[in-house]
């Protein structure tokens, strides 16, 4: 009964209903975006630093992962120190880089990471394989097909470029045997990952047993805490890093986008909680007569609060439904923008859908749709029947 | 490079500058200043590589950062030092990263970019107006961002809009149909709408403006303090309250119309009984 009441009630005035779900679904949507870009960047930065299940990572000290051009010497002891610390259980060293391939008049310039394959965590192989002498290399889907080679072929790469004598330095003859996807690279950026040691030889004396970067994963039941504090005191002149830690250092850079996300999404419901009160309002005072009378006859109050707390539910609900299929599509859309900050990697999402993203979205807009009509509804059904009666019957 | 120093900065204690020599100048950030409790005046040791032997400088001056878009996410500090002392400390030779060219005139800048690339040995020179566009692609993005939650802001403004004018004008359906039955004519009450319409918009816009006054110096004084920039990161500026006014104008005009055609076509007496009369109920009754 209740609800036909309140089904009648919205479809009186069918185009304002209309209107008022429309609102609805627009705040809504906006509201969903801003849920989704609170925490999609979280999690998908989350994610993709436990892709592969390193929880720690070493820099140079004072600085974070490929921040700088700074590396840590030694990188042999360094992995050996590691070894022996209680709960590590892989240790995967990196070593930062480009690599100049040319290809006749041209040169094509990429990214270049030095790994060990064994341990390696910075790519999946998608085709081909793993390199596994020192003169292989994998490289990205941009790398390939700017350059224009297929698995298997052989390019004349360098690690360097000499600009007082105009000549590549570092130079090797490599072979591509495998296509991989990068996890840490932006979706454009050309990528290729050879040996570590080879890069190293590439490199010169510079980088002679040197590393940009260590990824740690620990054993399974160890505290990552405590490995990572056993880390520090081992190797004081490196910056461990832990998941926690780069989470808080990217939520502190990326602040801007979370308090824009809470202010809009505030706004958003602020507005959709605006739209319903002032419909269900207006809903009231058009039918103060017909309040009236249910009450003459004998209606509780608490009926008539709850046929009309219906009604801005019932917009909101209908309004939060379409307002979230909307919002997945603006949320695509917004996300190709900030998709193409220069550098951001691939794997990173601004707006990540999450079910308890919609979920939350939906709580909030049936707790905004409730408070909106509880007050008109109660002023409504609070009047003198008497004297209300008396005034609607002059008019 | 200047990250390691600065990293050496912190932890560092071992001097390799000979007693006899004079200090050296550095200028350093401010910000370096107020979080390692470094004033002007100071002794610092400074090295390429933490715990390594490093140079004893002297600090001169501080230096607050440039309202520059492209170092606010910049966590780093920074230093200013001579270029010999730097050369020196990193073991970096008689080179340079880049030198900066200034030129007389735009013509002699494109002369002087062509003859350089043409001719100098090793290097490549590139005009600053190009290198600003490359760094400022991030701060592209974001605008675009910005633009495309204004849109769907306008979208939710204007079904607001059109929703408080369609029930601010179905609550006076009544004195309507009076006026029309007292024979005012339909355009003259679609434009008294139309004014009262342009009269909500225009006040709600120009209390938007205050508030969005406020809320431009509420933000800028977060954000400045939060990145510690003098950069300003919200403008009011009069075309953005033109624009904001316009739109809002236009929208609630529209609002306003639309709203007005639908108080002036249904007939006079079904406005002021309050009651939809059904075509198919008159048809069955006769």
């Amino acid at each position: 009964m209740l609800l036909r009441l309140a089904w009648a009630a919205l479809t009186r005035h069918r185009s304002r209903t209309l209107l008022a779900v429309l609102g609805v679904a627009v705040s809504a949507a906006m509201l969903l975006d801003m849920v989704m870009l609170s925490s999609g960047m979280r999690a998908s930065f989350r994610n993709m630093l436990l892709a592969k299940g390193f929880q720690l990572r070493l820099a140079p000290k004072g600085t974070l992962p490929f921040d700088t051009d700074a590396t840590i010497p030694d990188a042999t002891n360094v992995i050996r120190t590691l070894h022996a610390i209680p709960g590590v259980q892989t240790v995967s060293p990196v070593l930062g880089g480009q690599l100049h391939v040319s290809l006749g008049s041209r040169t094509v310039t990429a990214t270049a990471i030095g790994i060990d394959p064994a341990v390696q965590g910075d790519y999946d192989i998608t085709a081909g394989r793993a390199p596994a002498s020192p003169d292989e290399f994998v490289a990205n889907d941009t790398f390939i097909r700017d350059a224009r080679v297929s698995l298997g072929d052989t390019v004349a790469a360098a690690a360097g470029y000499d600009p007082q004598l105009r000549a590549f330095a570092g130079r090797r003859t490599l072979r591509l045997v495998g296509r991989a996807h990068f996890l840490y690279m932006a979706g454009d950026q050309r990528a290729a990952a050879v040996p570590i040691a080879t890069l190293q030889a590439m490199q010169g004396e510079r980088a002679r047993d040197r590393a940009s970067l260590f990824m740690i994963r620990a054993a399974t039941g160890a505290n990552v805490d405590t490995v990572l504090a056993s880390v520090e005191r081992a190797l004081p002149n490196v910056s461990a890093v832990s998941t926690e830690t780069a989470m808080r250092q990217v939520d502190e850079r990326l602040s801007y986008f979370r308090q824009l996300a809470l202010i809009l999404g505030a706004v958003s419901l602020a507005v959709g909680f605006l739209l319903v009160t002032t419909l269900v309002s207006v809903s009231v005072n058009e039918r103060l007569g017909e309040i009236v009378v249910m009450r003459a006859i004998g209606v509780a109050r608490g009926r008539v609060v709850a046929q009309i707390v219906l009604e801005g539910v019932g917009i909101m609900i209908v309004g939060a439904v379409v307002g979230l299929a909307l919002g997945l599509v603006t949320a695509r859309y917004l996300n190709s923008i900030l998709a193409s900050f220069p550098g951001l990697p691939a794997a990173i999402d601004f707006f990540l859908f999450e079910p308890h993203d919609a979920w939350s979205a939906l709580g909030m807009l049936v707790v905004a749709g409730i408070l909106a009509g509880i007050y008109p509804s109660w002023r409504g059904a609070s009047l003198p029947i008497a004297t209300t009666l008396r005034d609607e019957a002059i008019g | 490079m200047i990250a390691a120093l600065l990293a050496a900065f912190a932890f560092q204690t071992i001097d390799s500058v000979p007693s006899h020599r004079a200090p050296r100048s550095v200028a350093i950030d401010a910000r370096l200043a107020a979080d390692a409790h470094v004033a002007i005046g100071d002794r610092i040791i400074m090295s390429s590589t933490p715990g390594g032997p490093g140079d004893t400088v002297i600090v001169t001056a501080l230096v607050r950062r440039r309202a520059d878009p492209s170092e606010v996410a910049r966590a780093e500090y920074r230093v200013r030092m001579h270029l010999d002392e730097l050369q020196s400390l990193i073991g970096y030779g008689d080179r340079v990263d880049r030198f900066a060219v200034s030129a007389r005139s735009d013509s002699s800048t494109t002369r002087a970019i062509r003859r350089i690339n043409d001719e100098a040995f090793g290097f490549q020179a590139y005009r600053s107006r190009d290198i600003a566009v490359e760094t400022s692609r991030t701060f592209l993005v974001v605008t675009r961002f910005h633009r495309a939650i204004g849109v769907i802001t306008i979208v939710a403004s204007a079904i607001f809009l059109l929703c408080i004018m369609l029930l601010k004008v179905d609550e006076r359906r009544r004195d309507v149909a009076a006026l029309r039955l007292m024979g005012i004519s339909a355009g003259t009450i679609v434009r008294s709408v139309m004014i009262e319409a342009a009269l909500v918009a225009v006040l709600g816009s120009l209390m938007g403006v205050g508030i969005g006054w406020l809320t431009s110096l509420g933000i800028n004084w977060h954000y400045r303090a939060v990145y510690r920039t003098p950069l300003a990161f919200s403008v009011v500026t009069p075309s953005i309250v033109a624009l904001a006014v316009t739109l809002s104008l236009v929208l609630g005009l529209a609002a306003g119309f639309a709203a007005a055609q639908r108080l002036v076509r249904a007939p006079a007496l079904e406005l002021l009984s309050g009651r939809r009369e059904d075509r198919r109920d008159l048809v069955q009754a006769r």
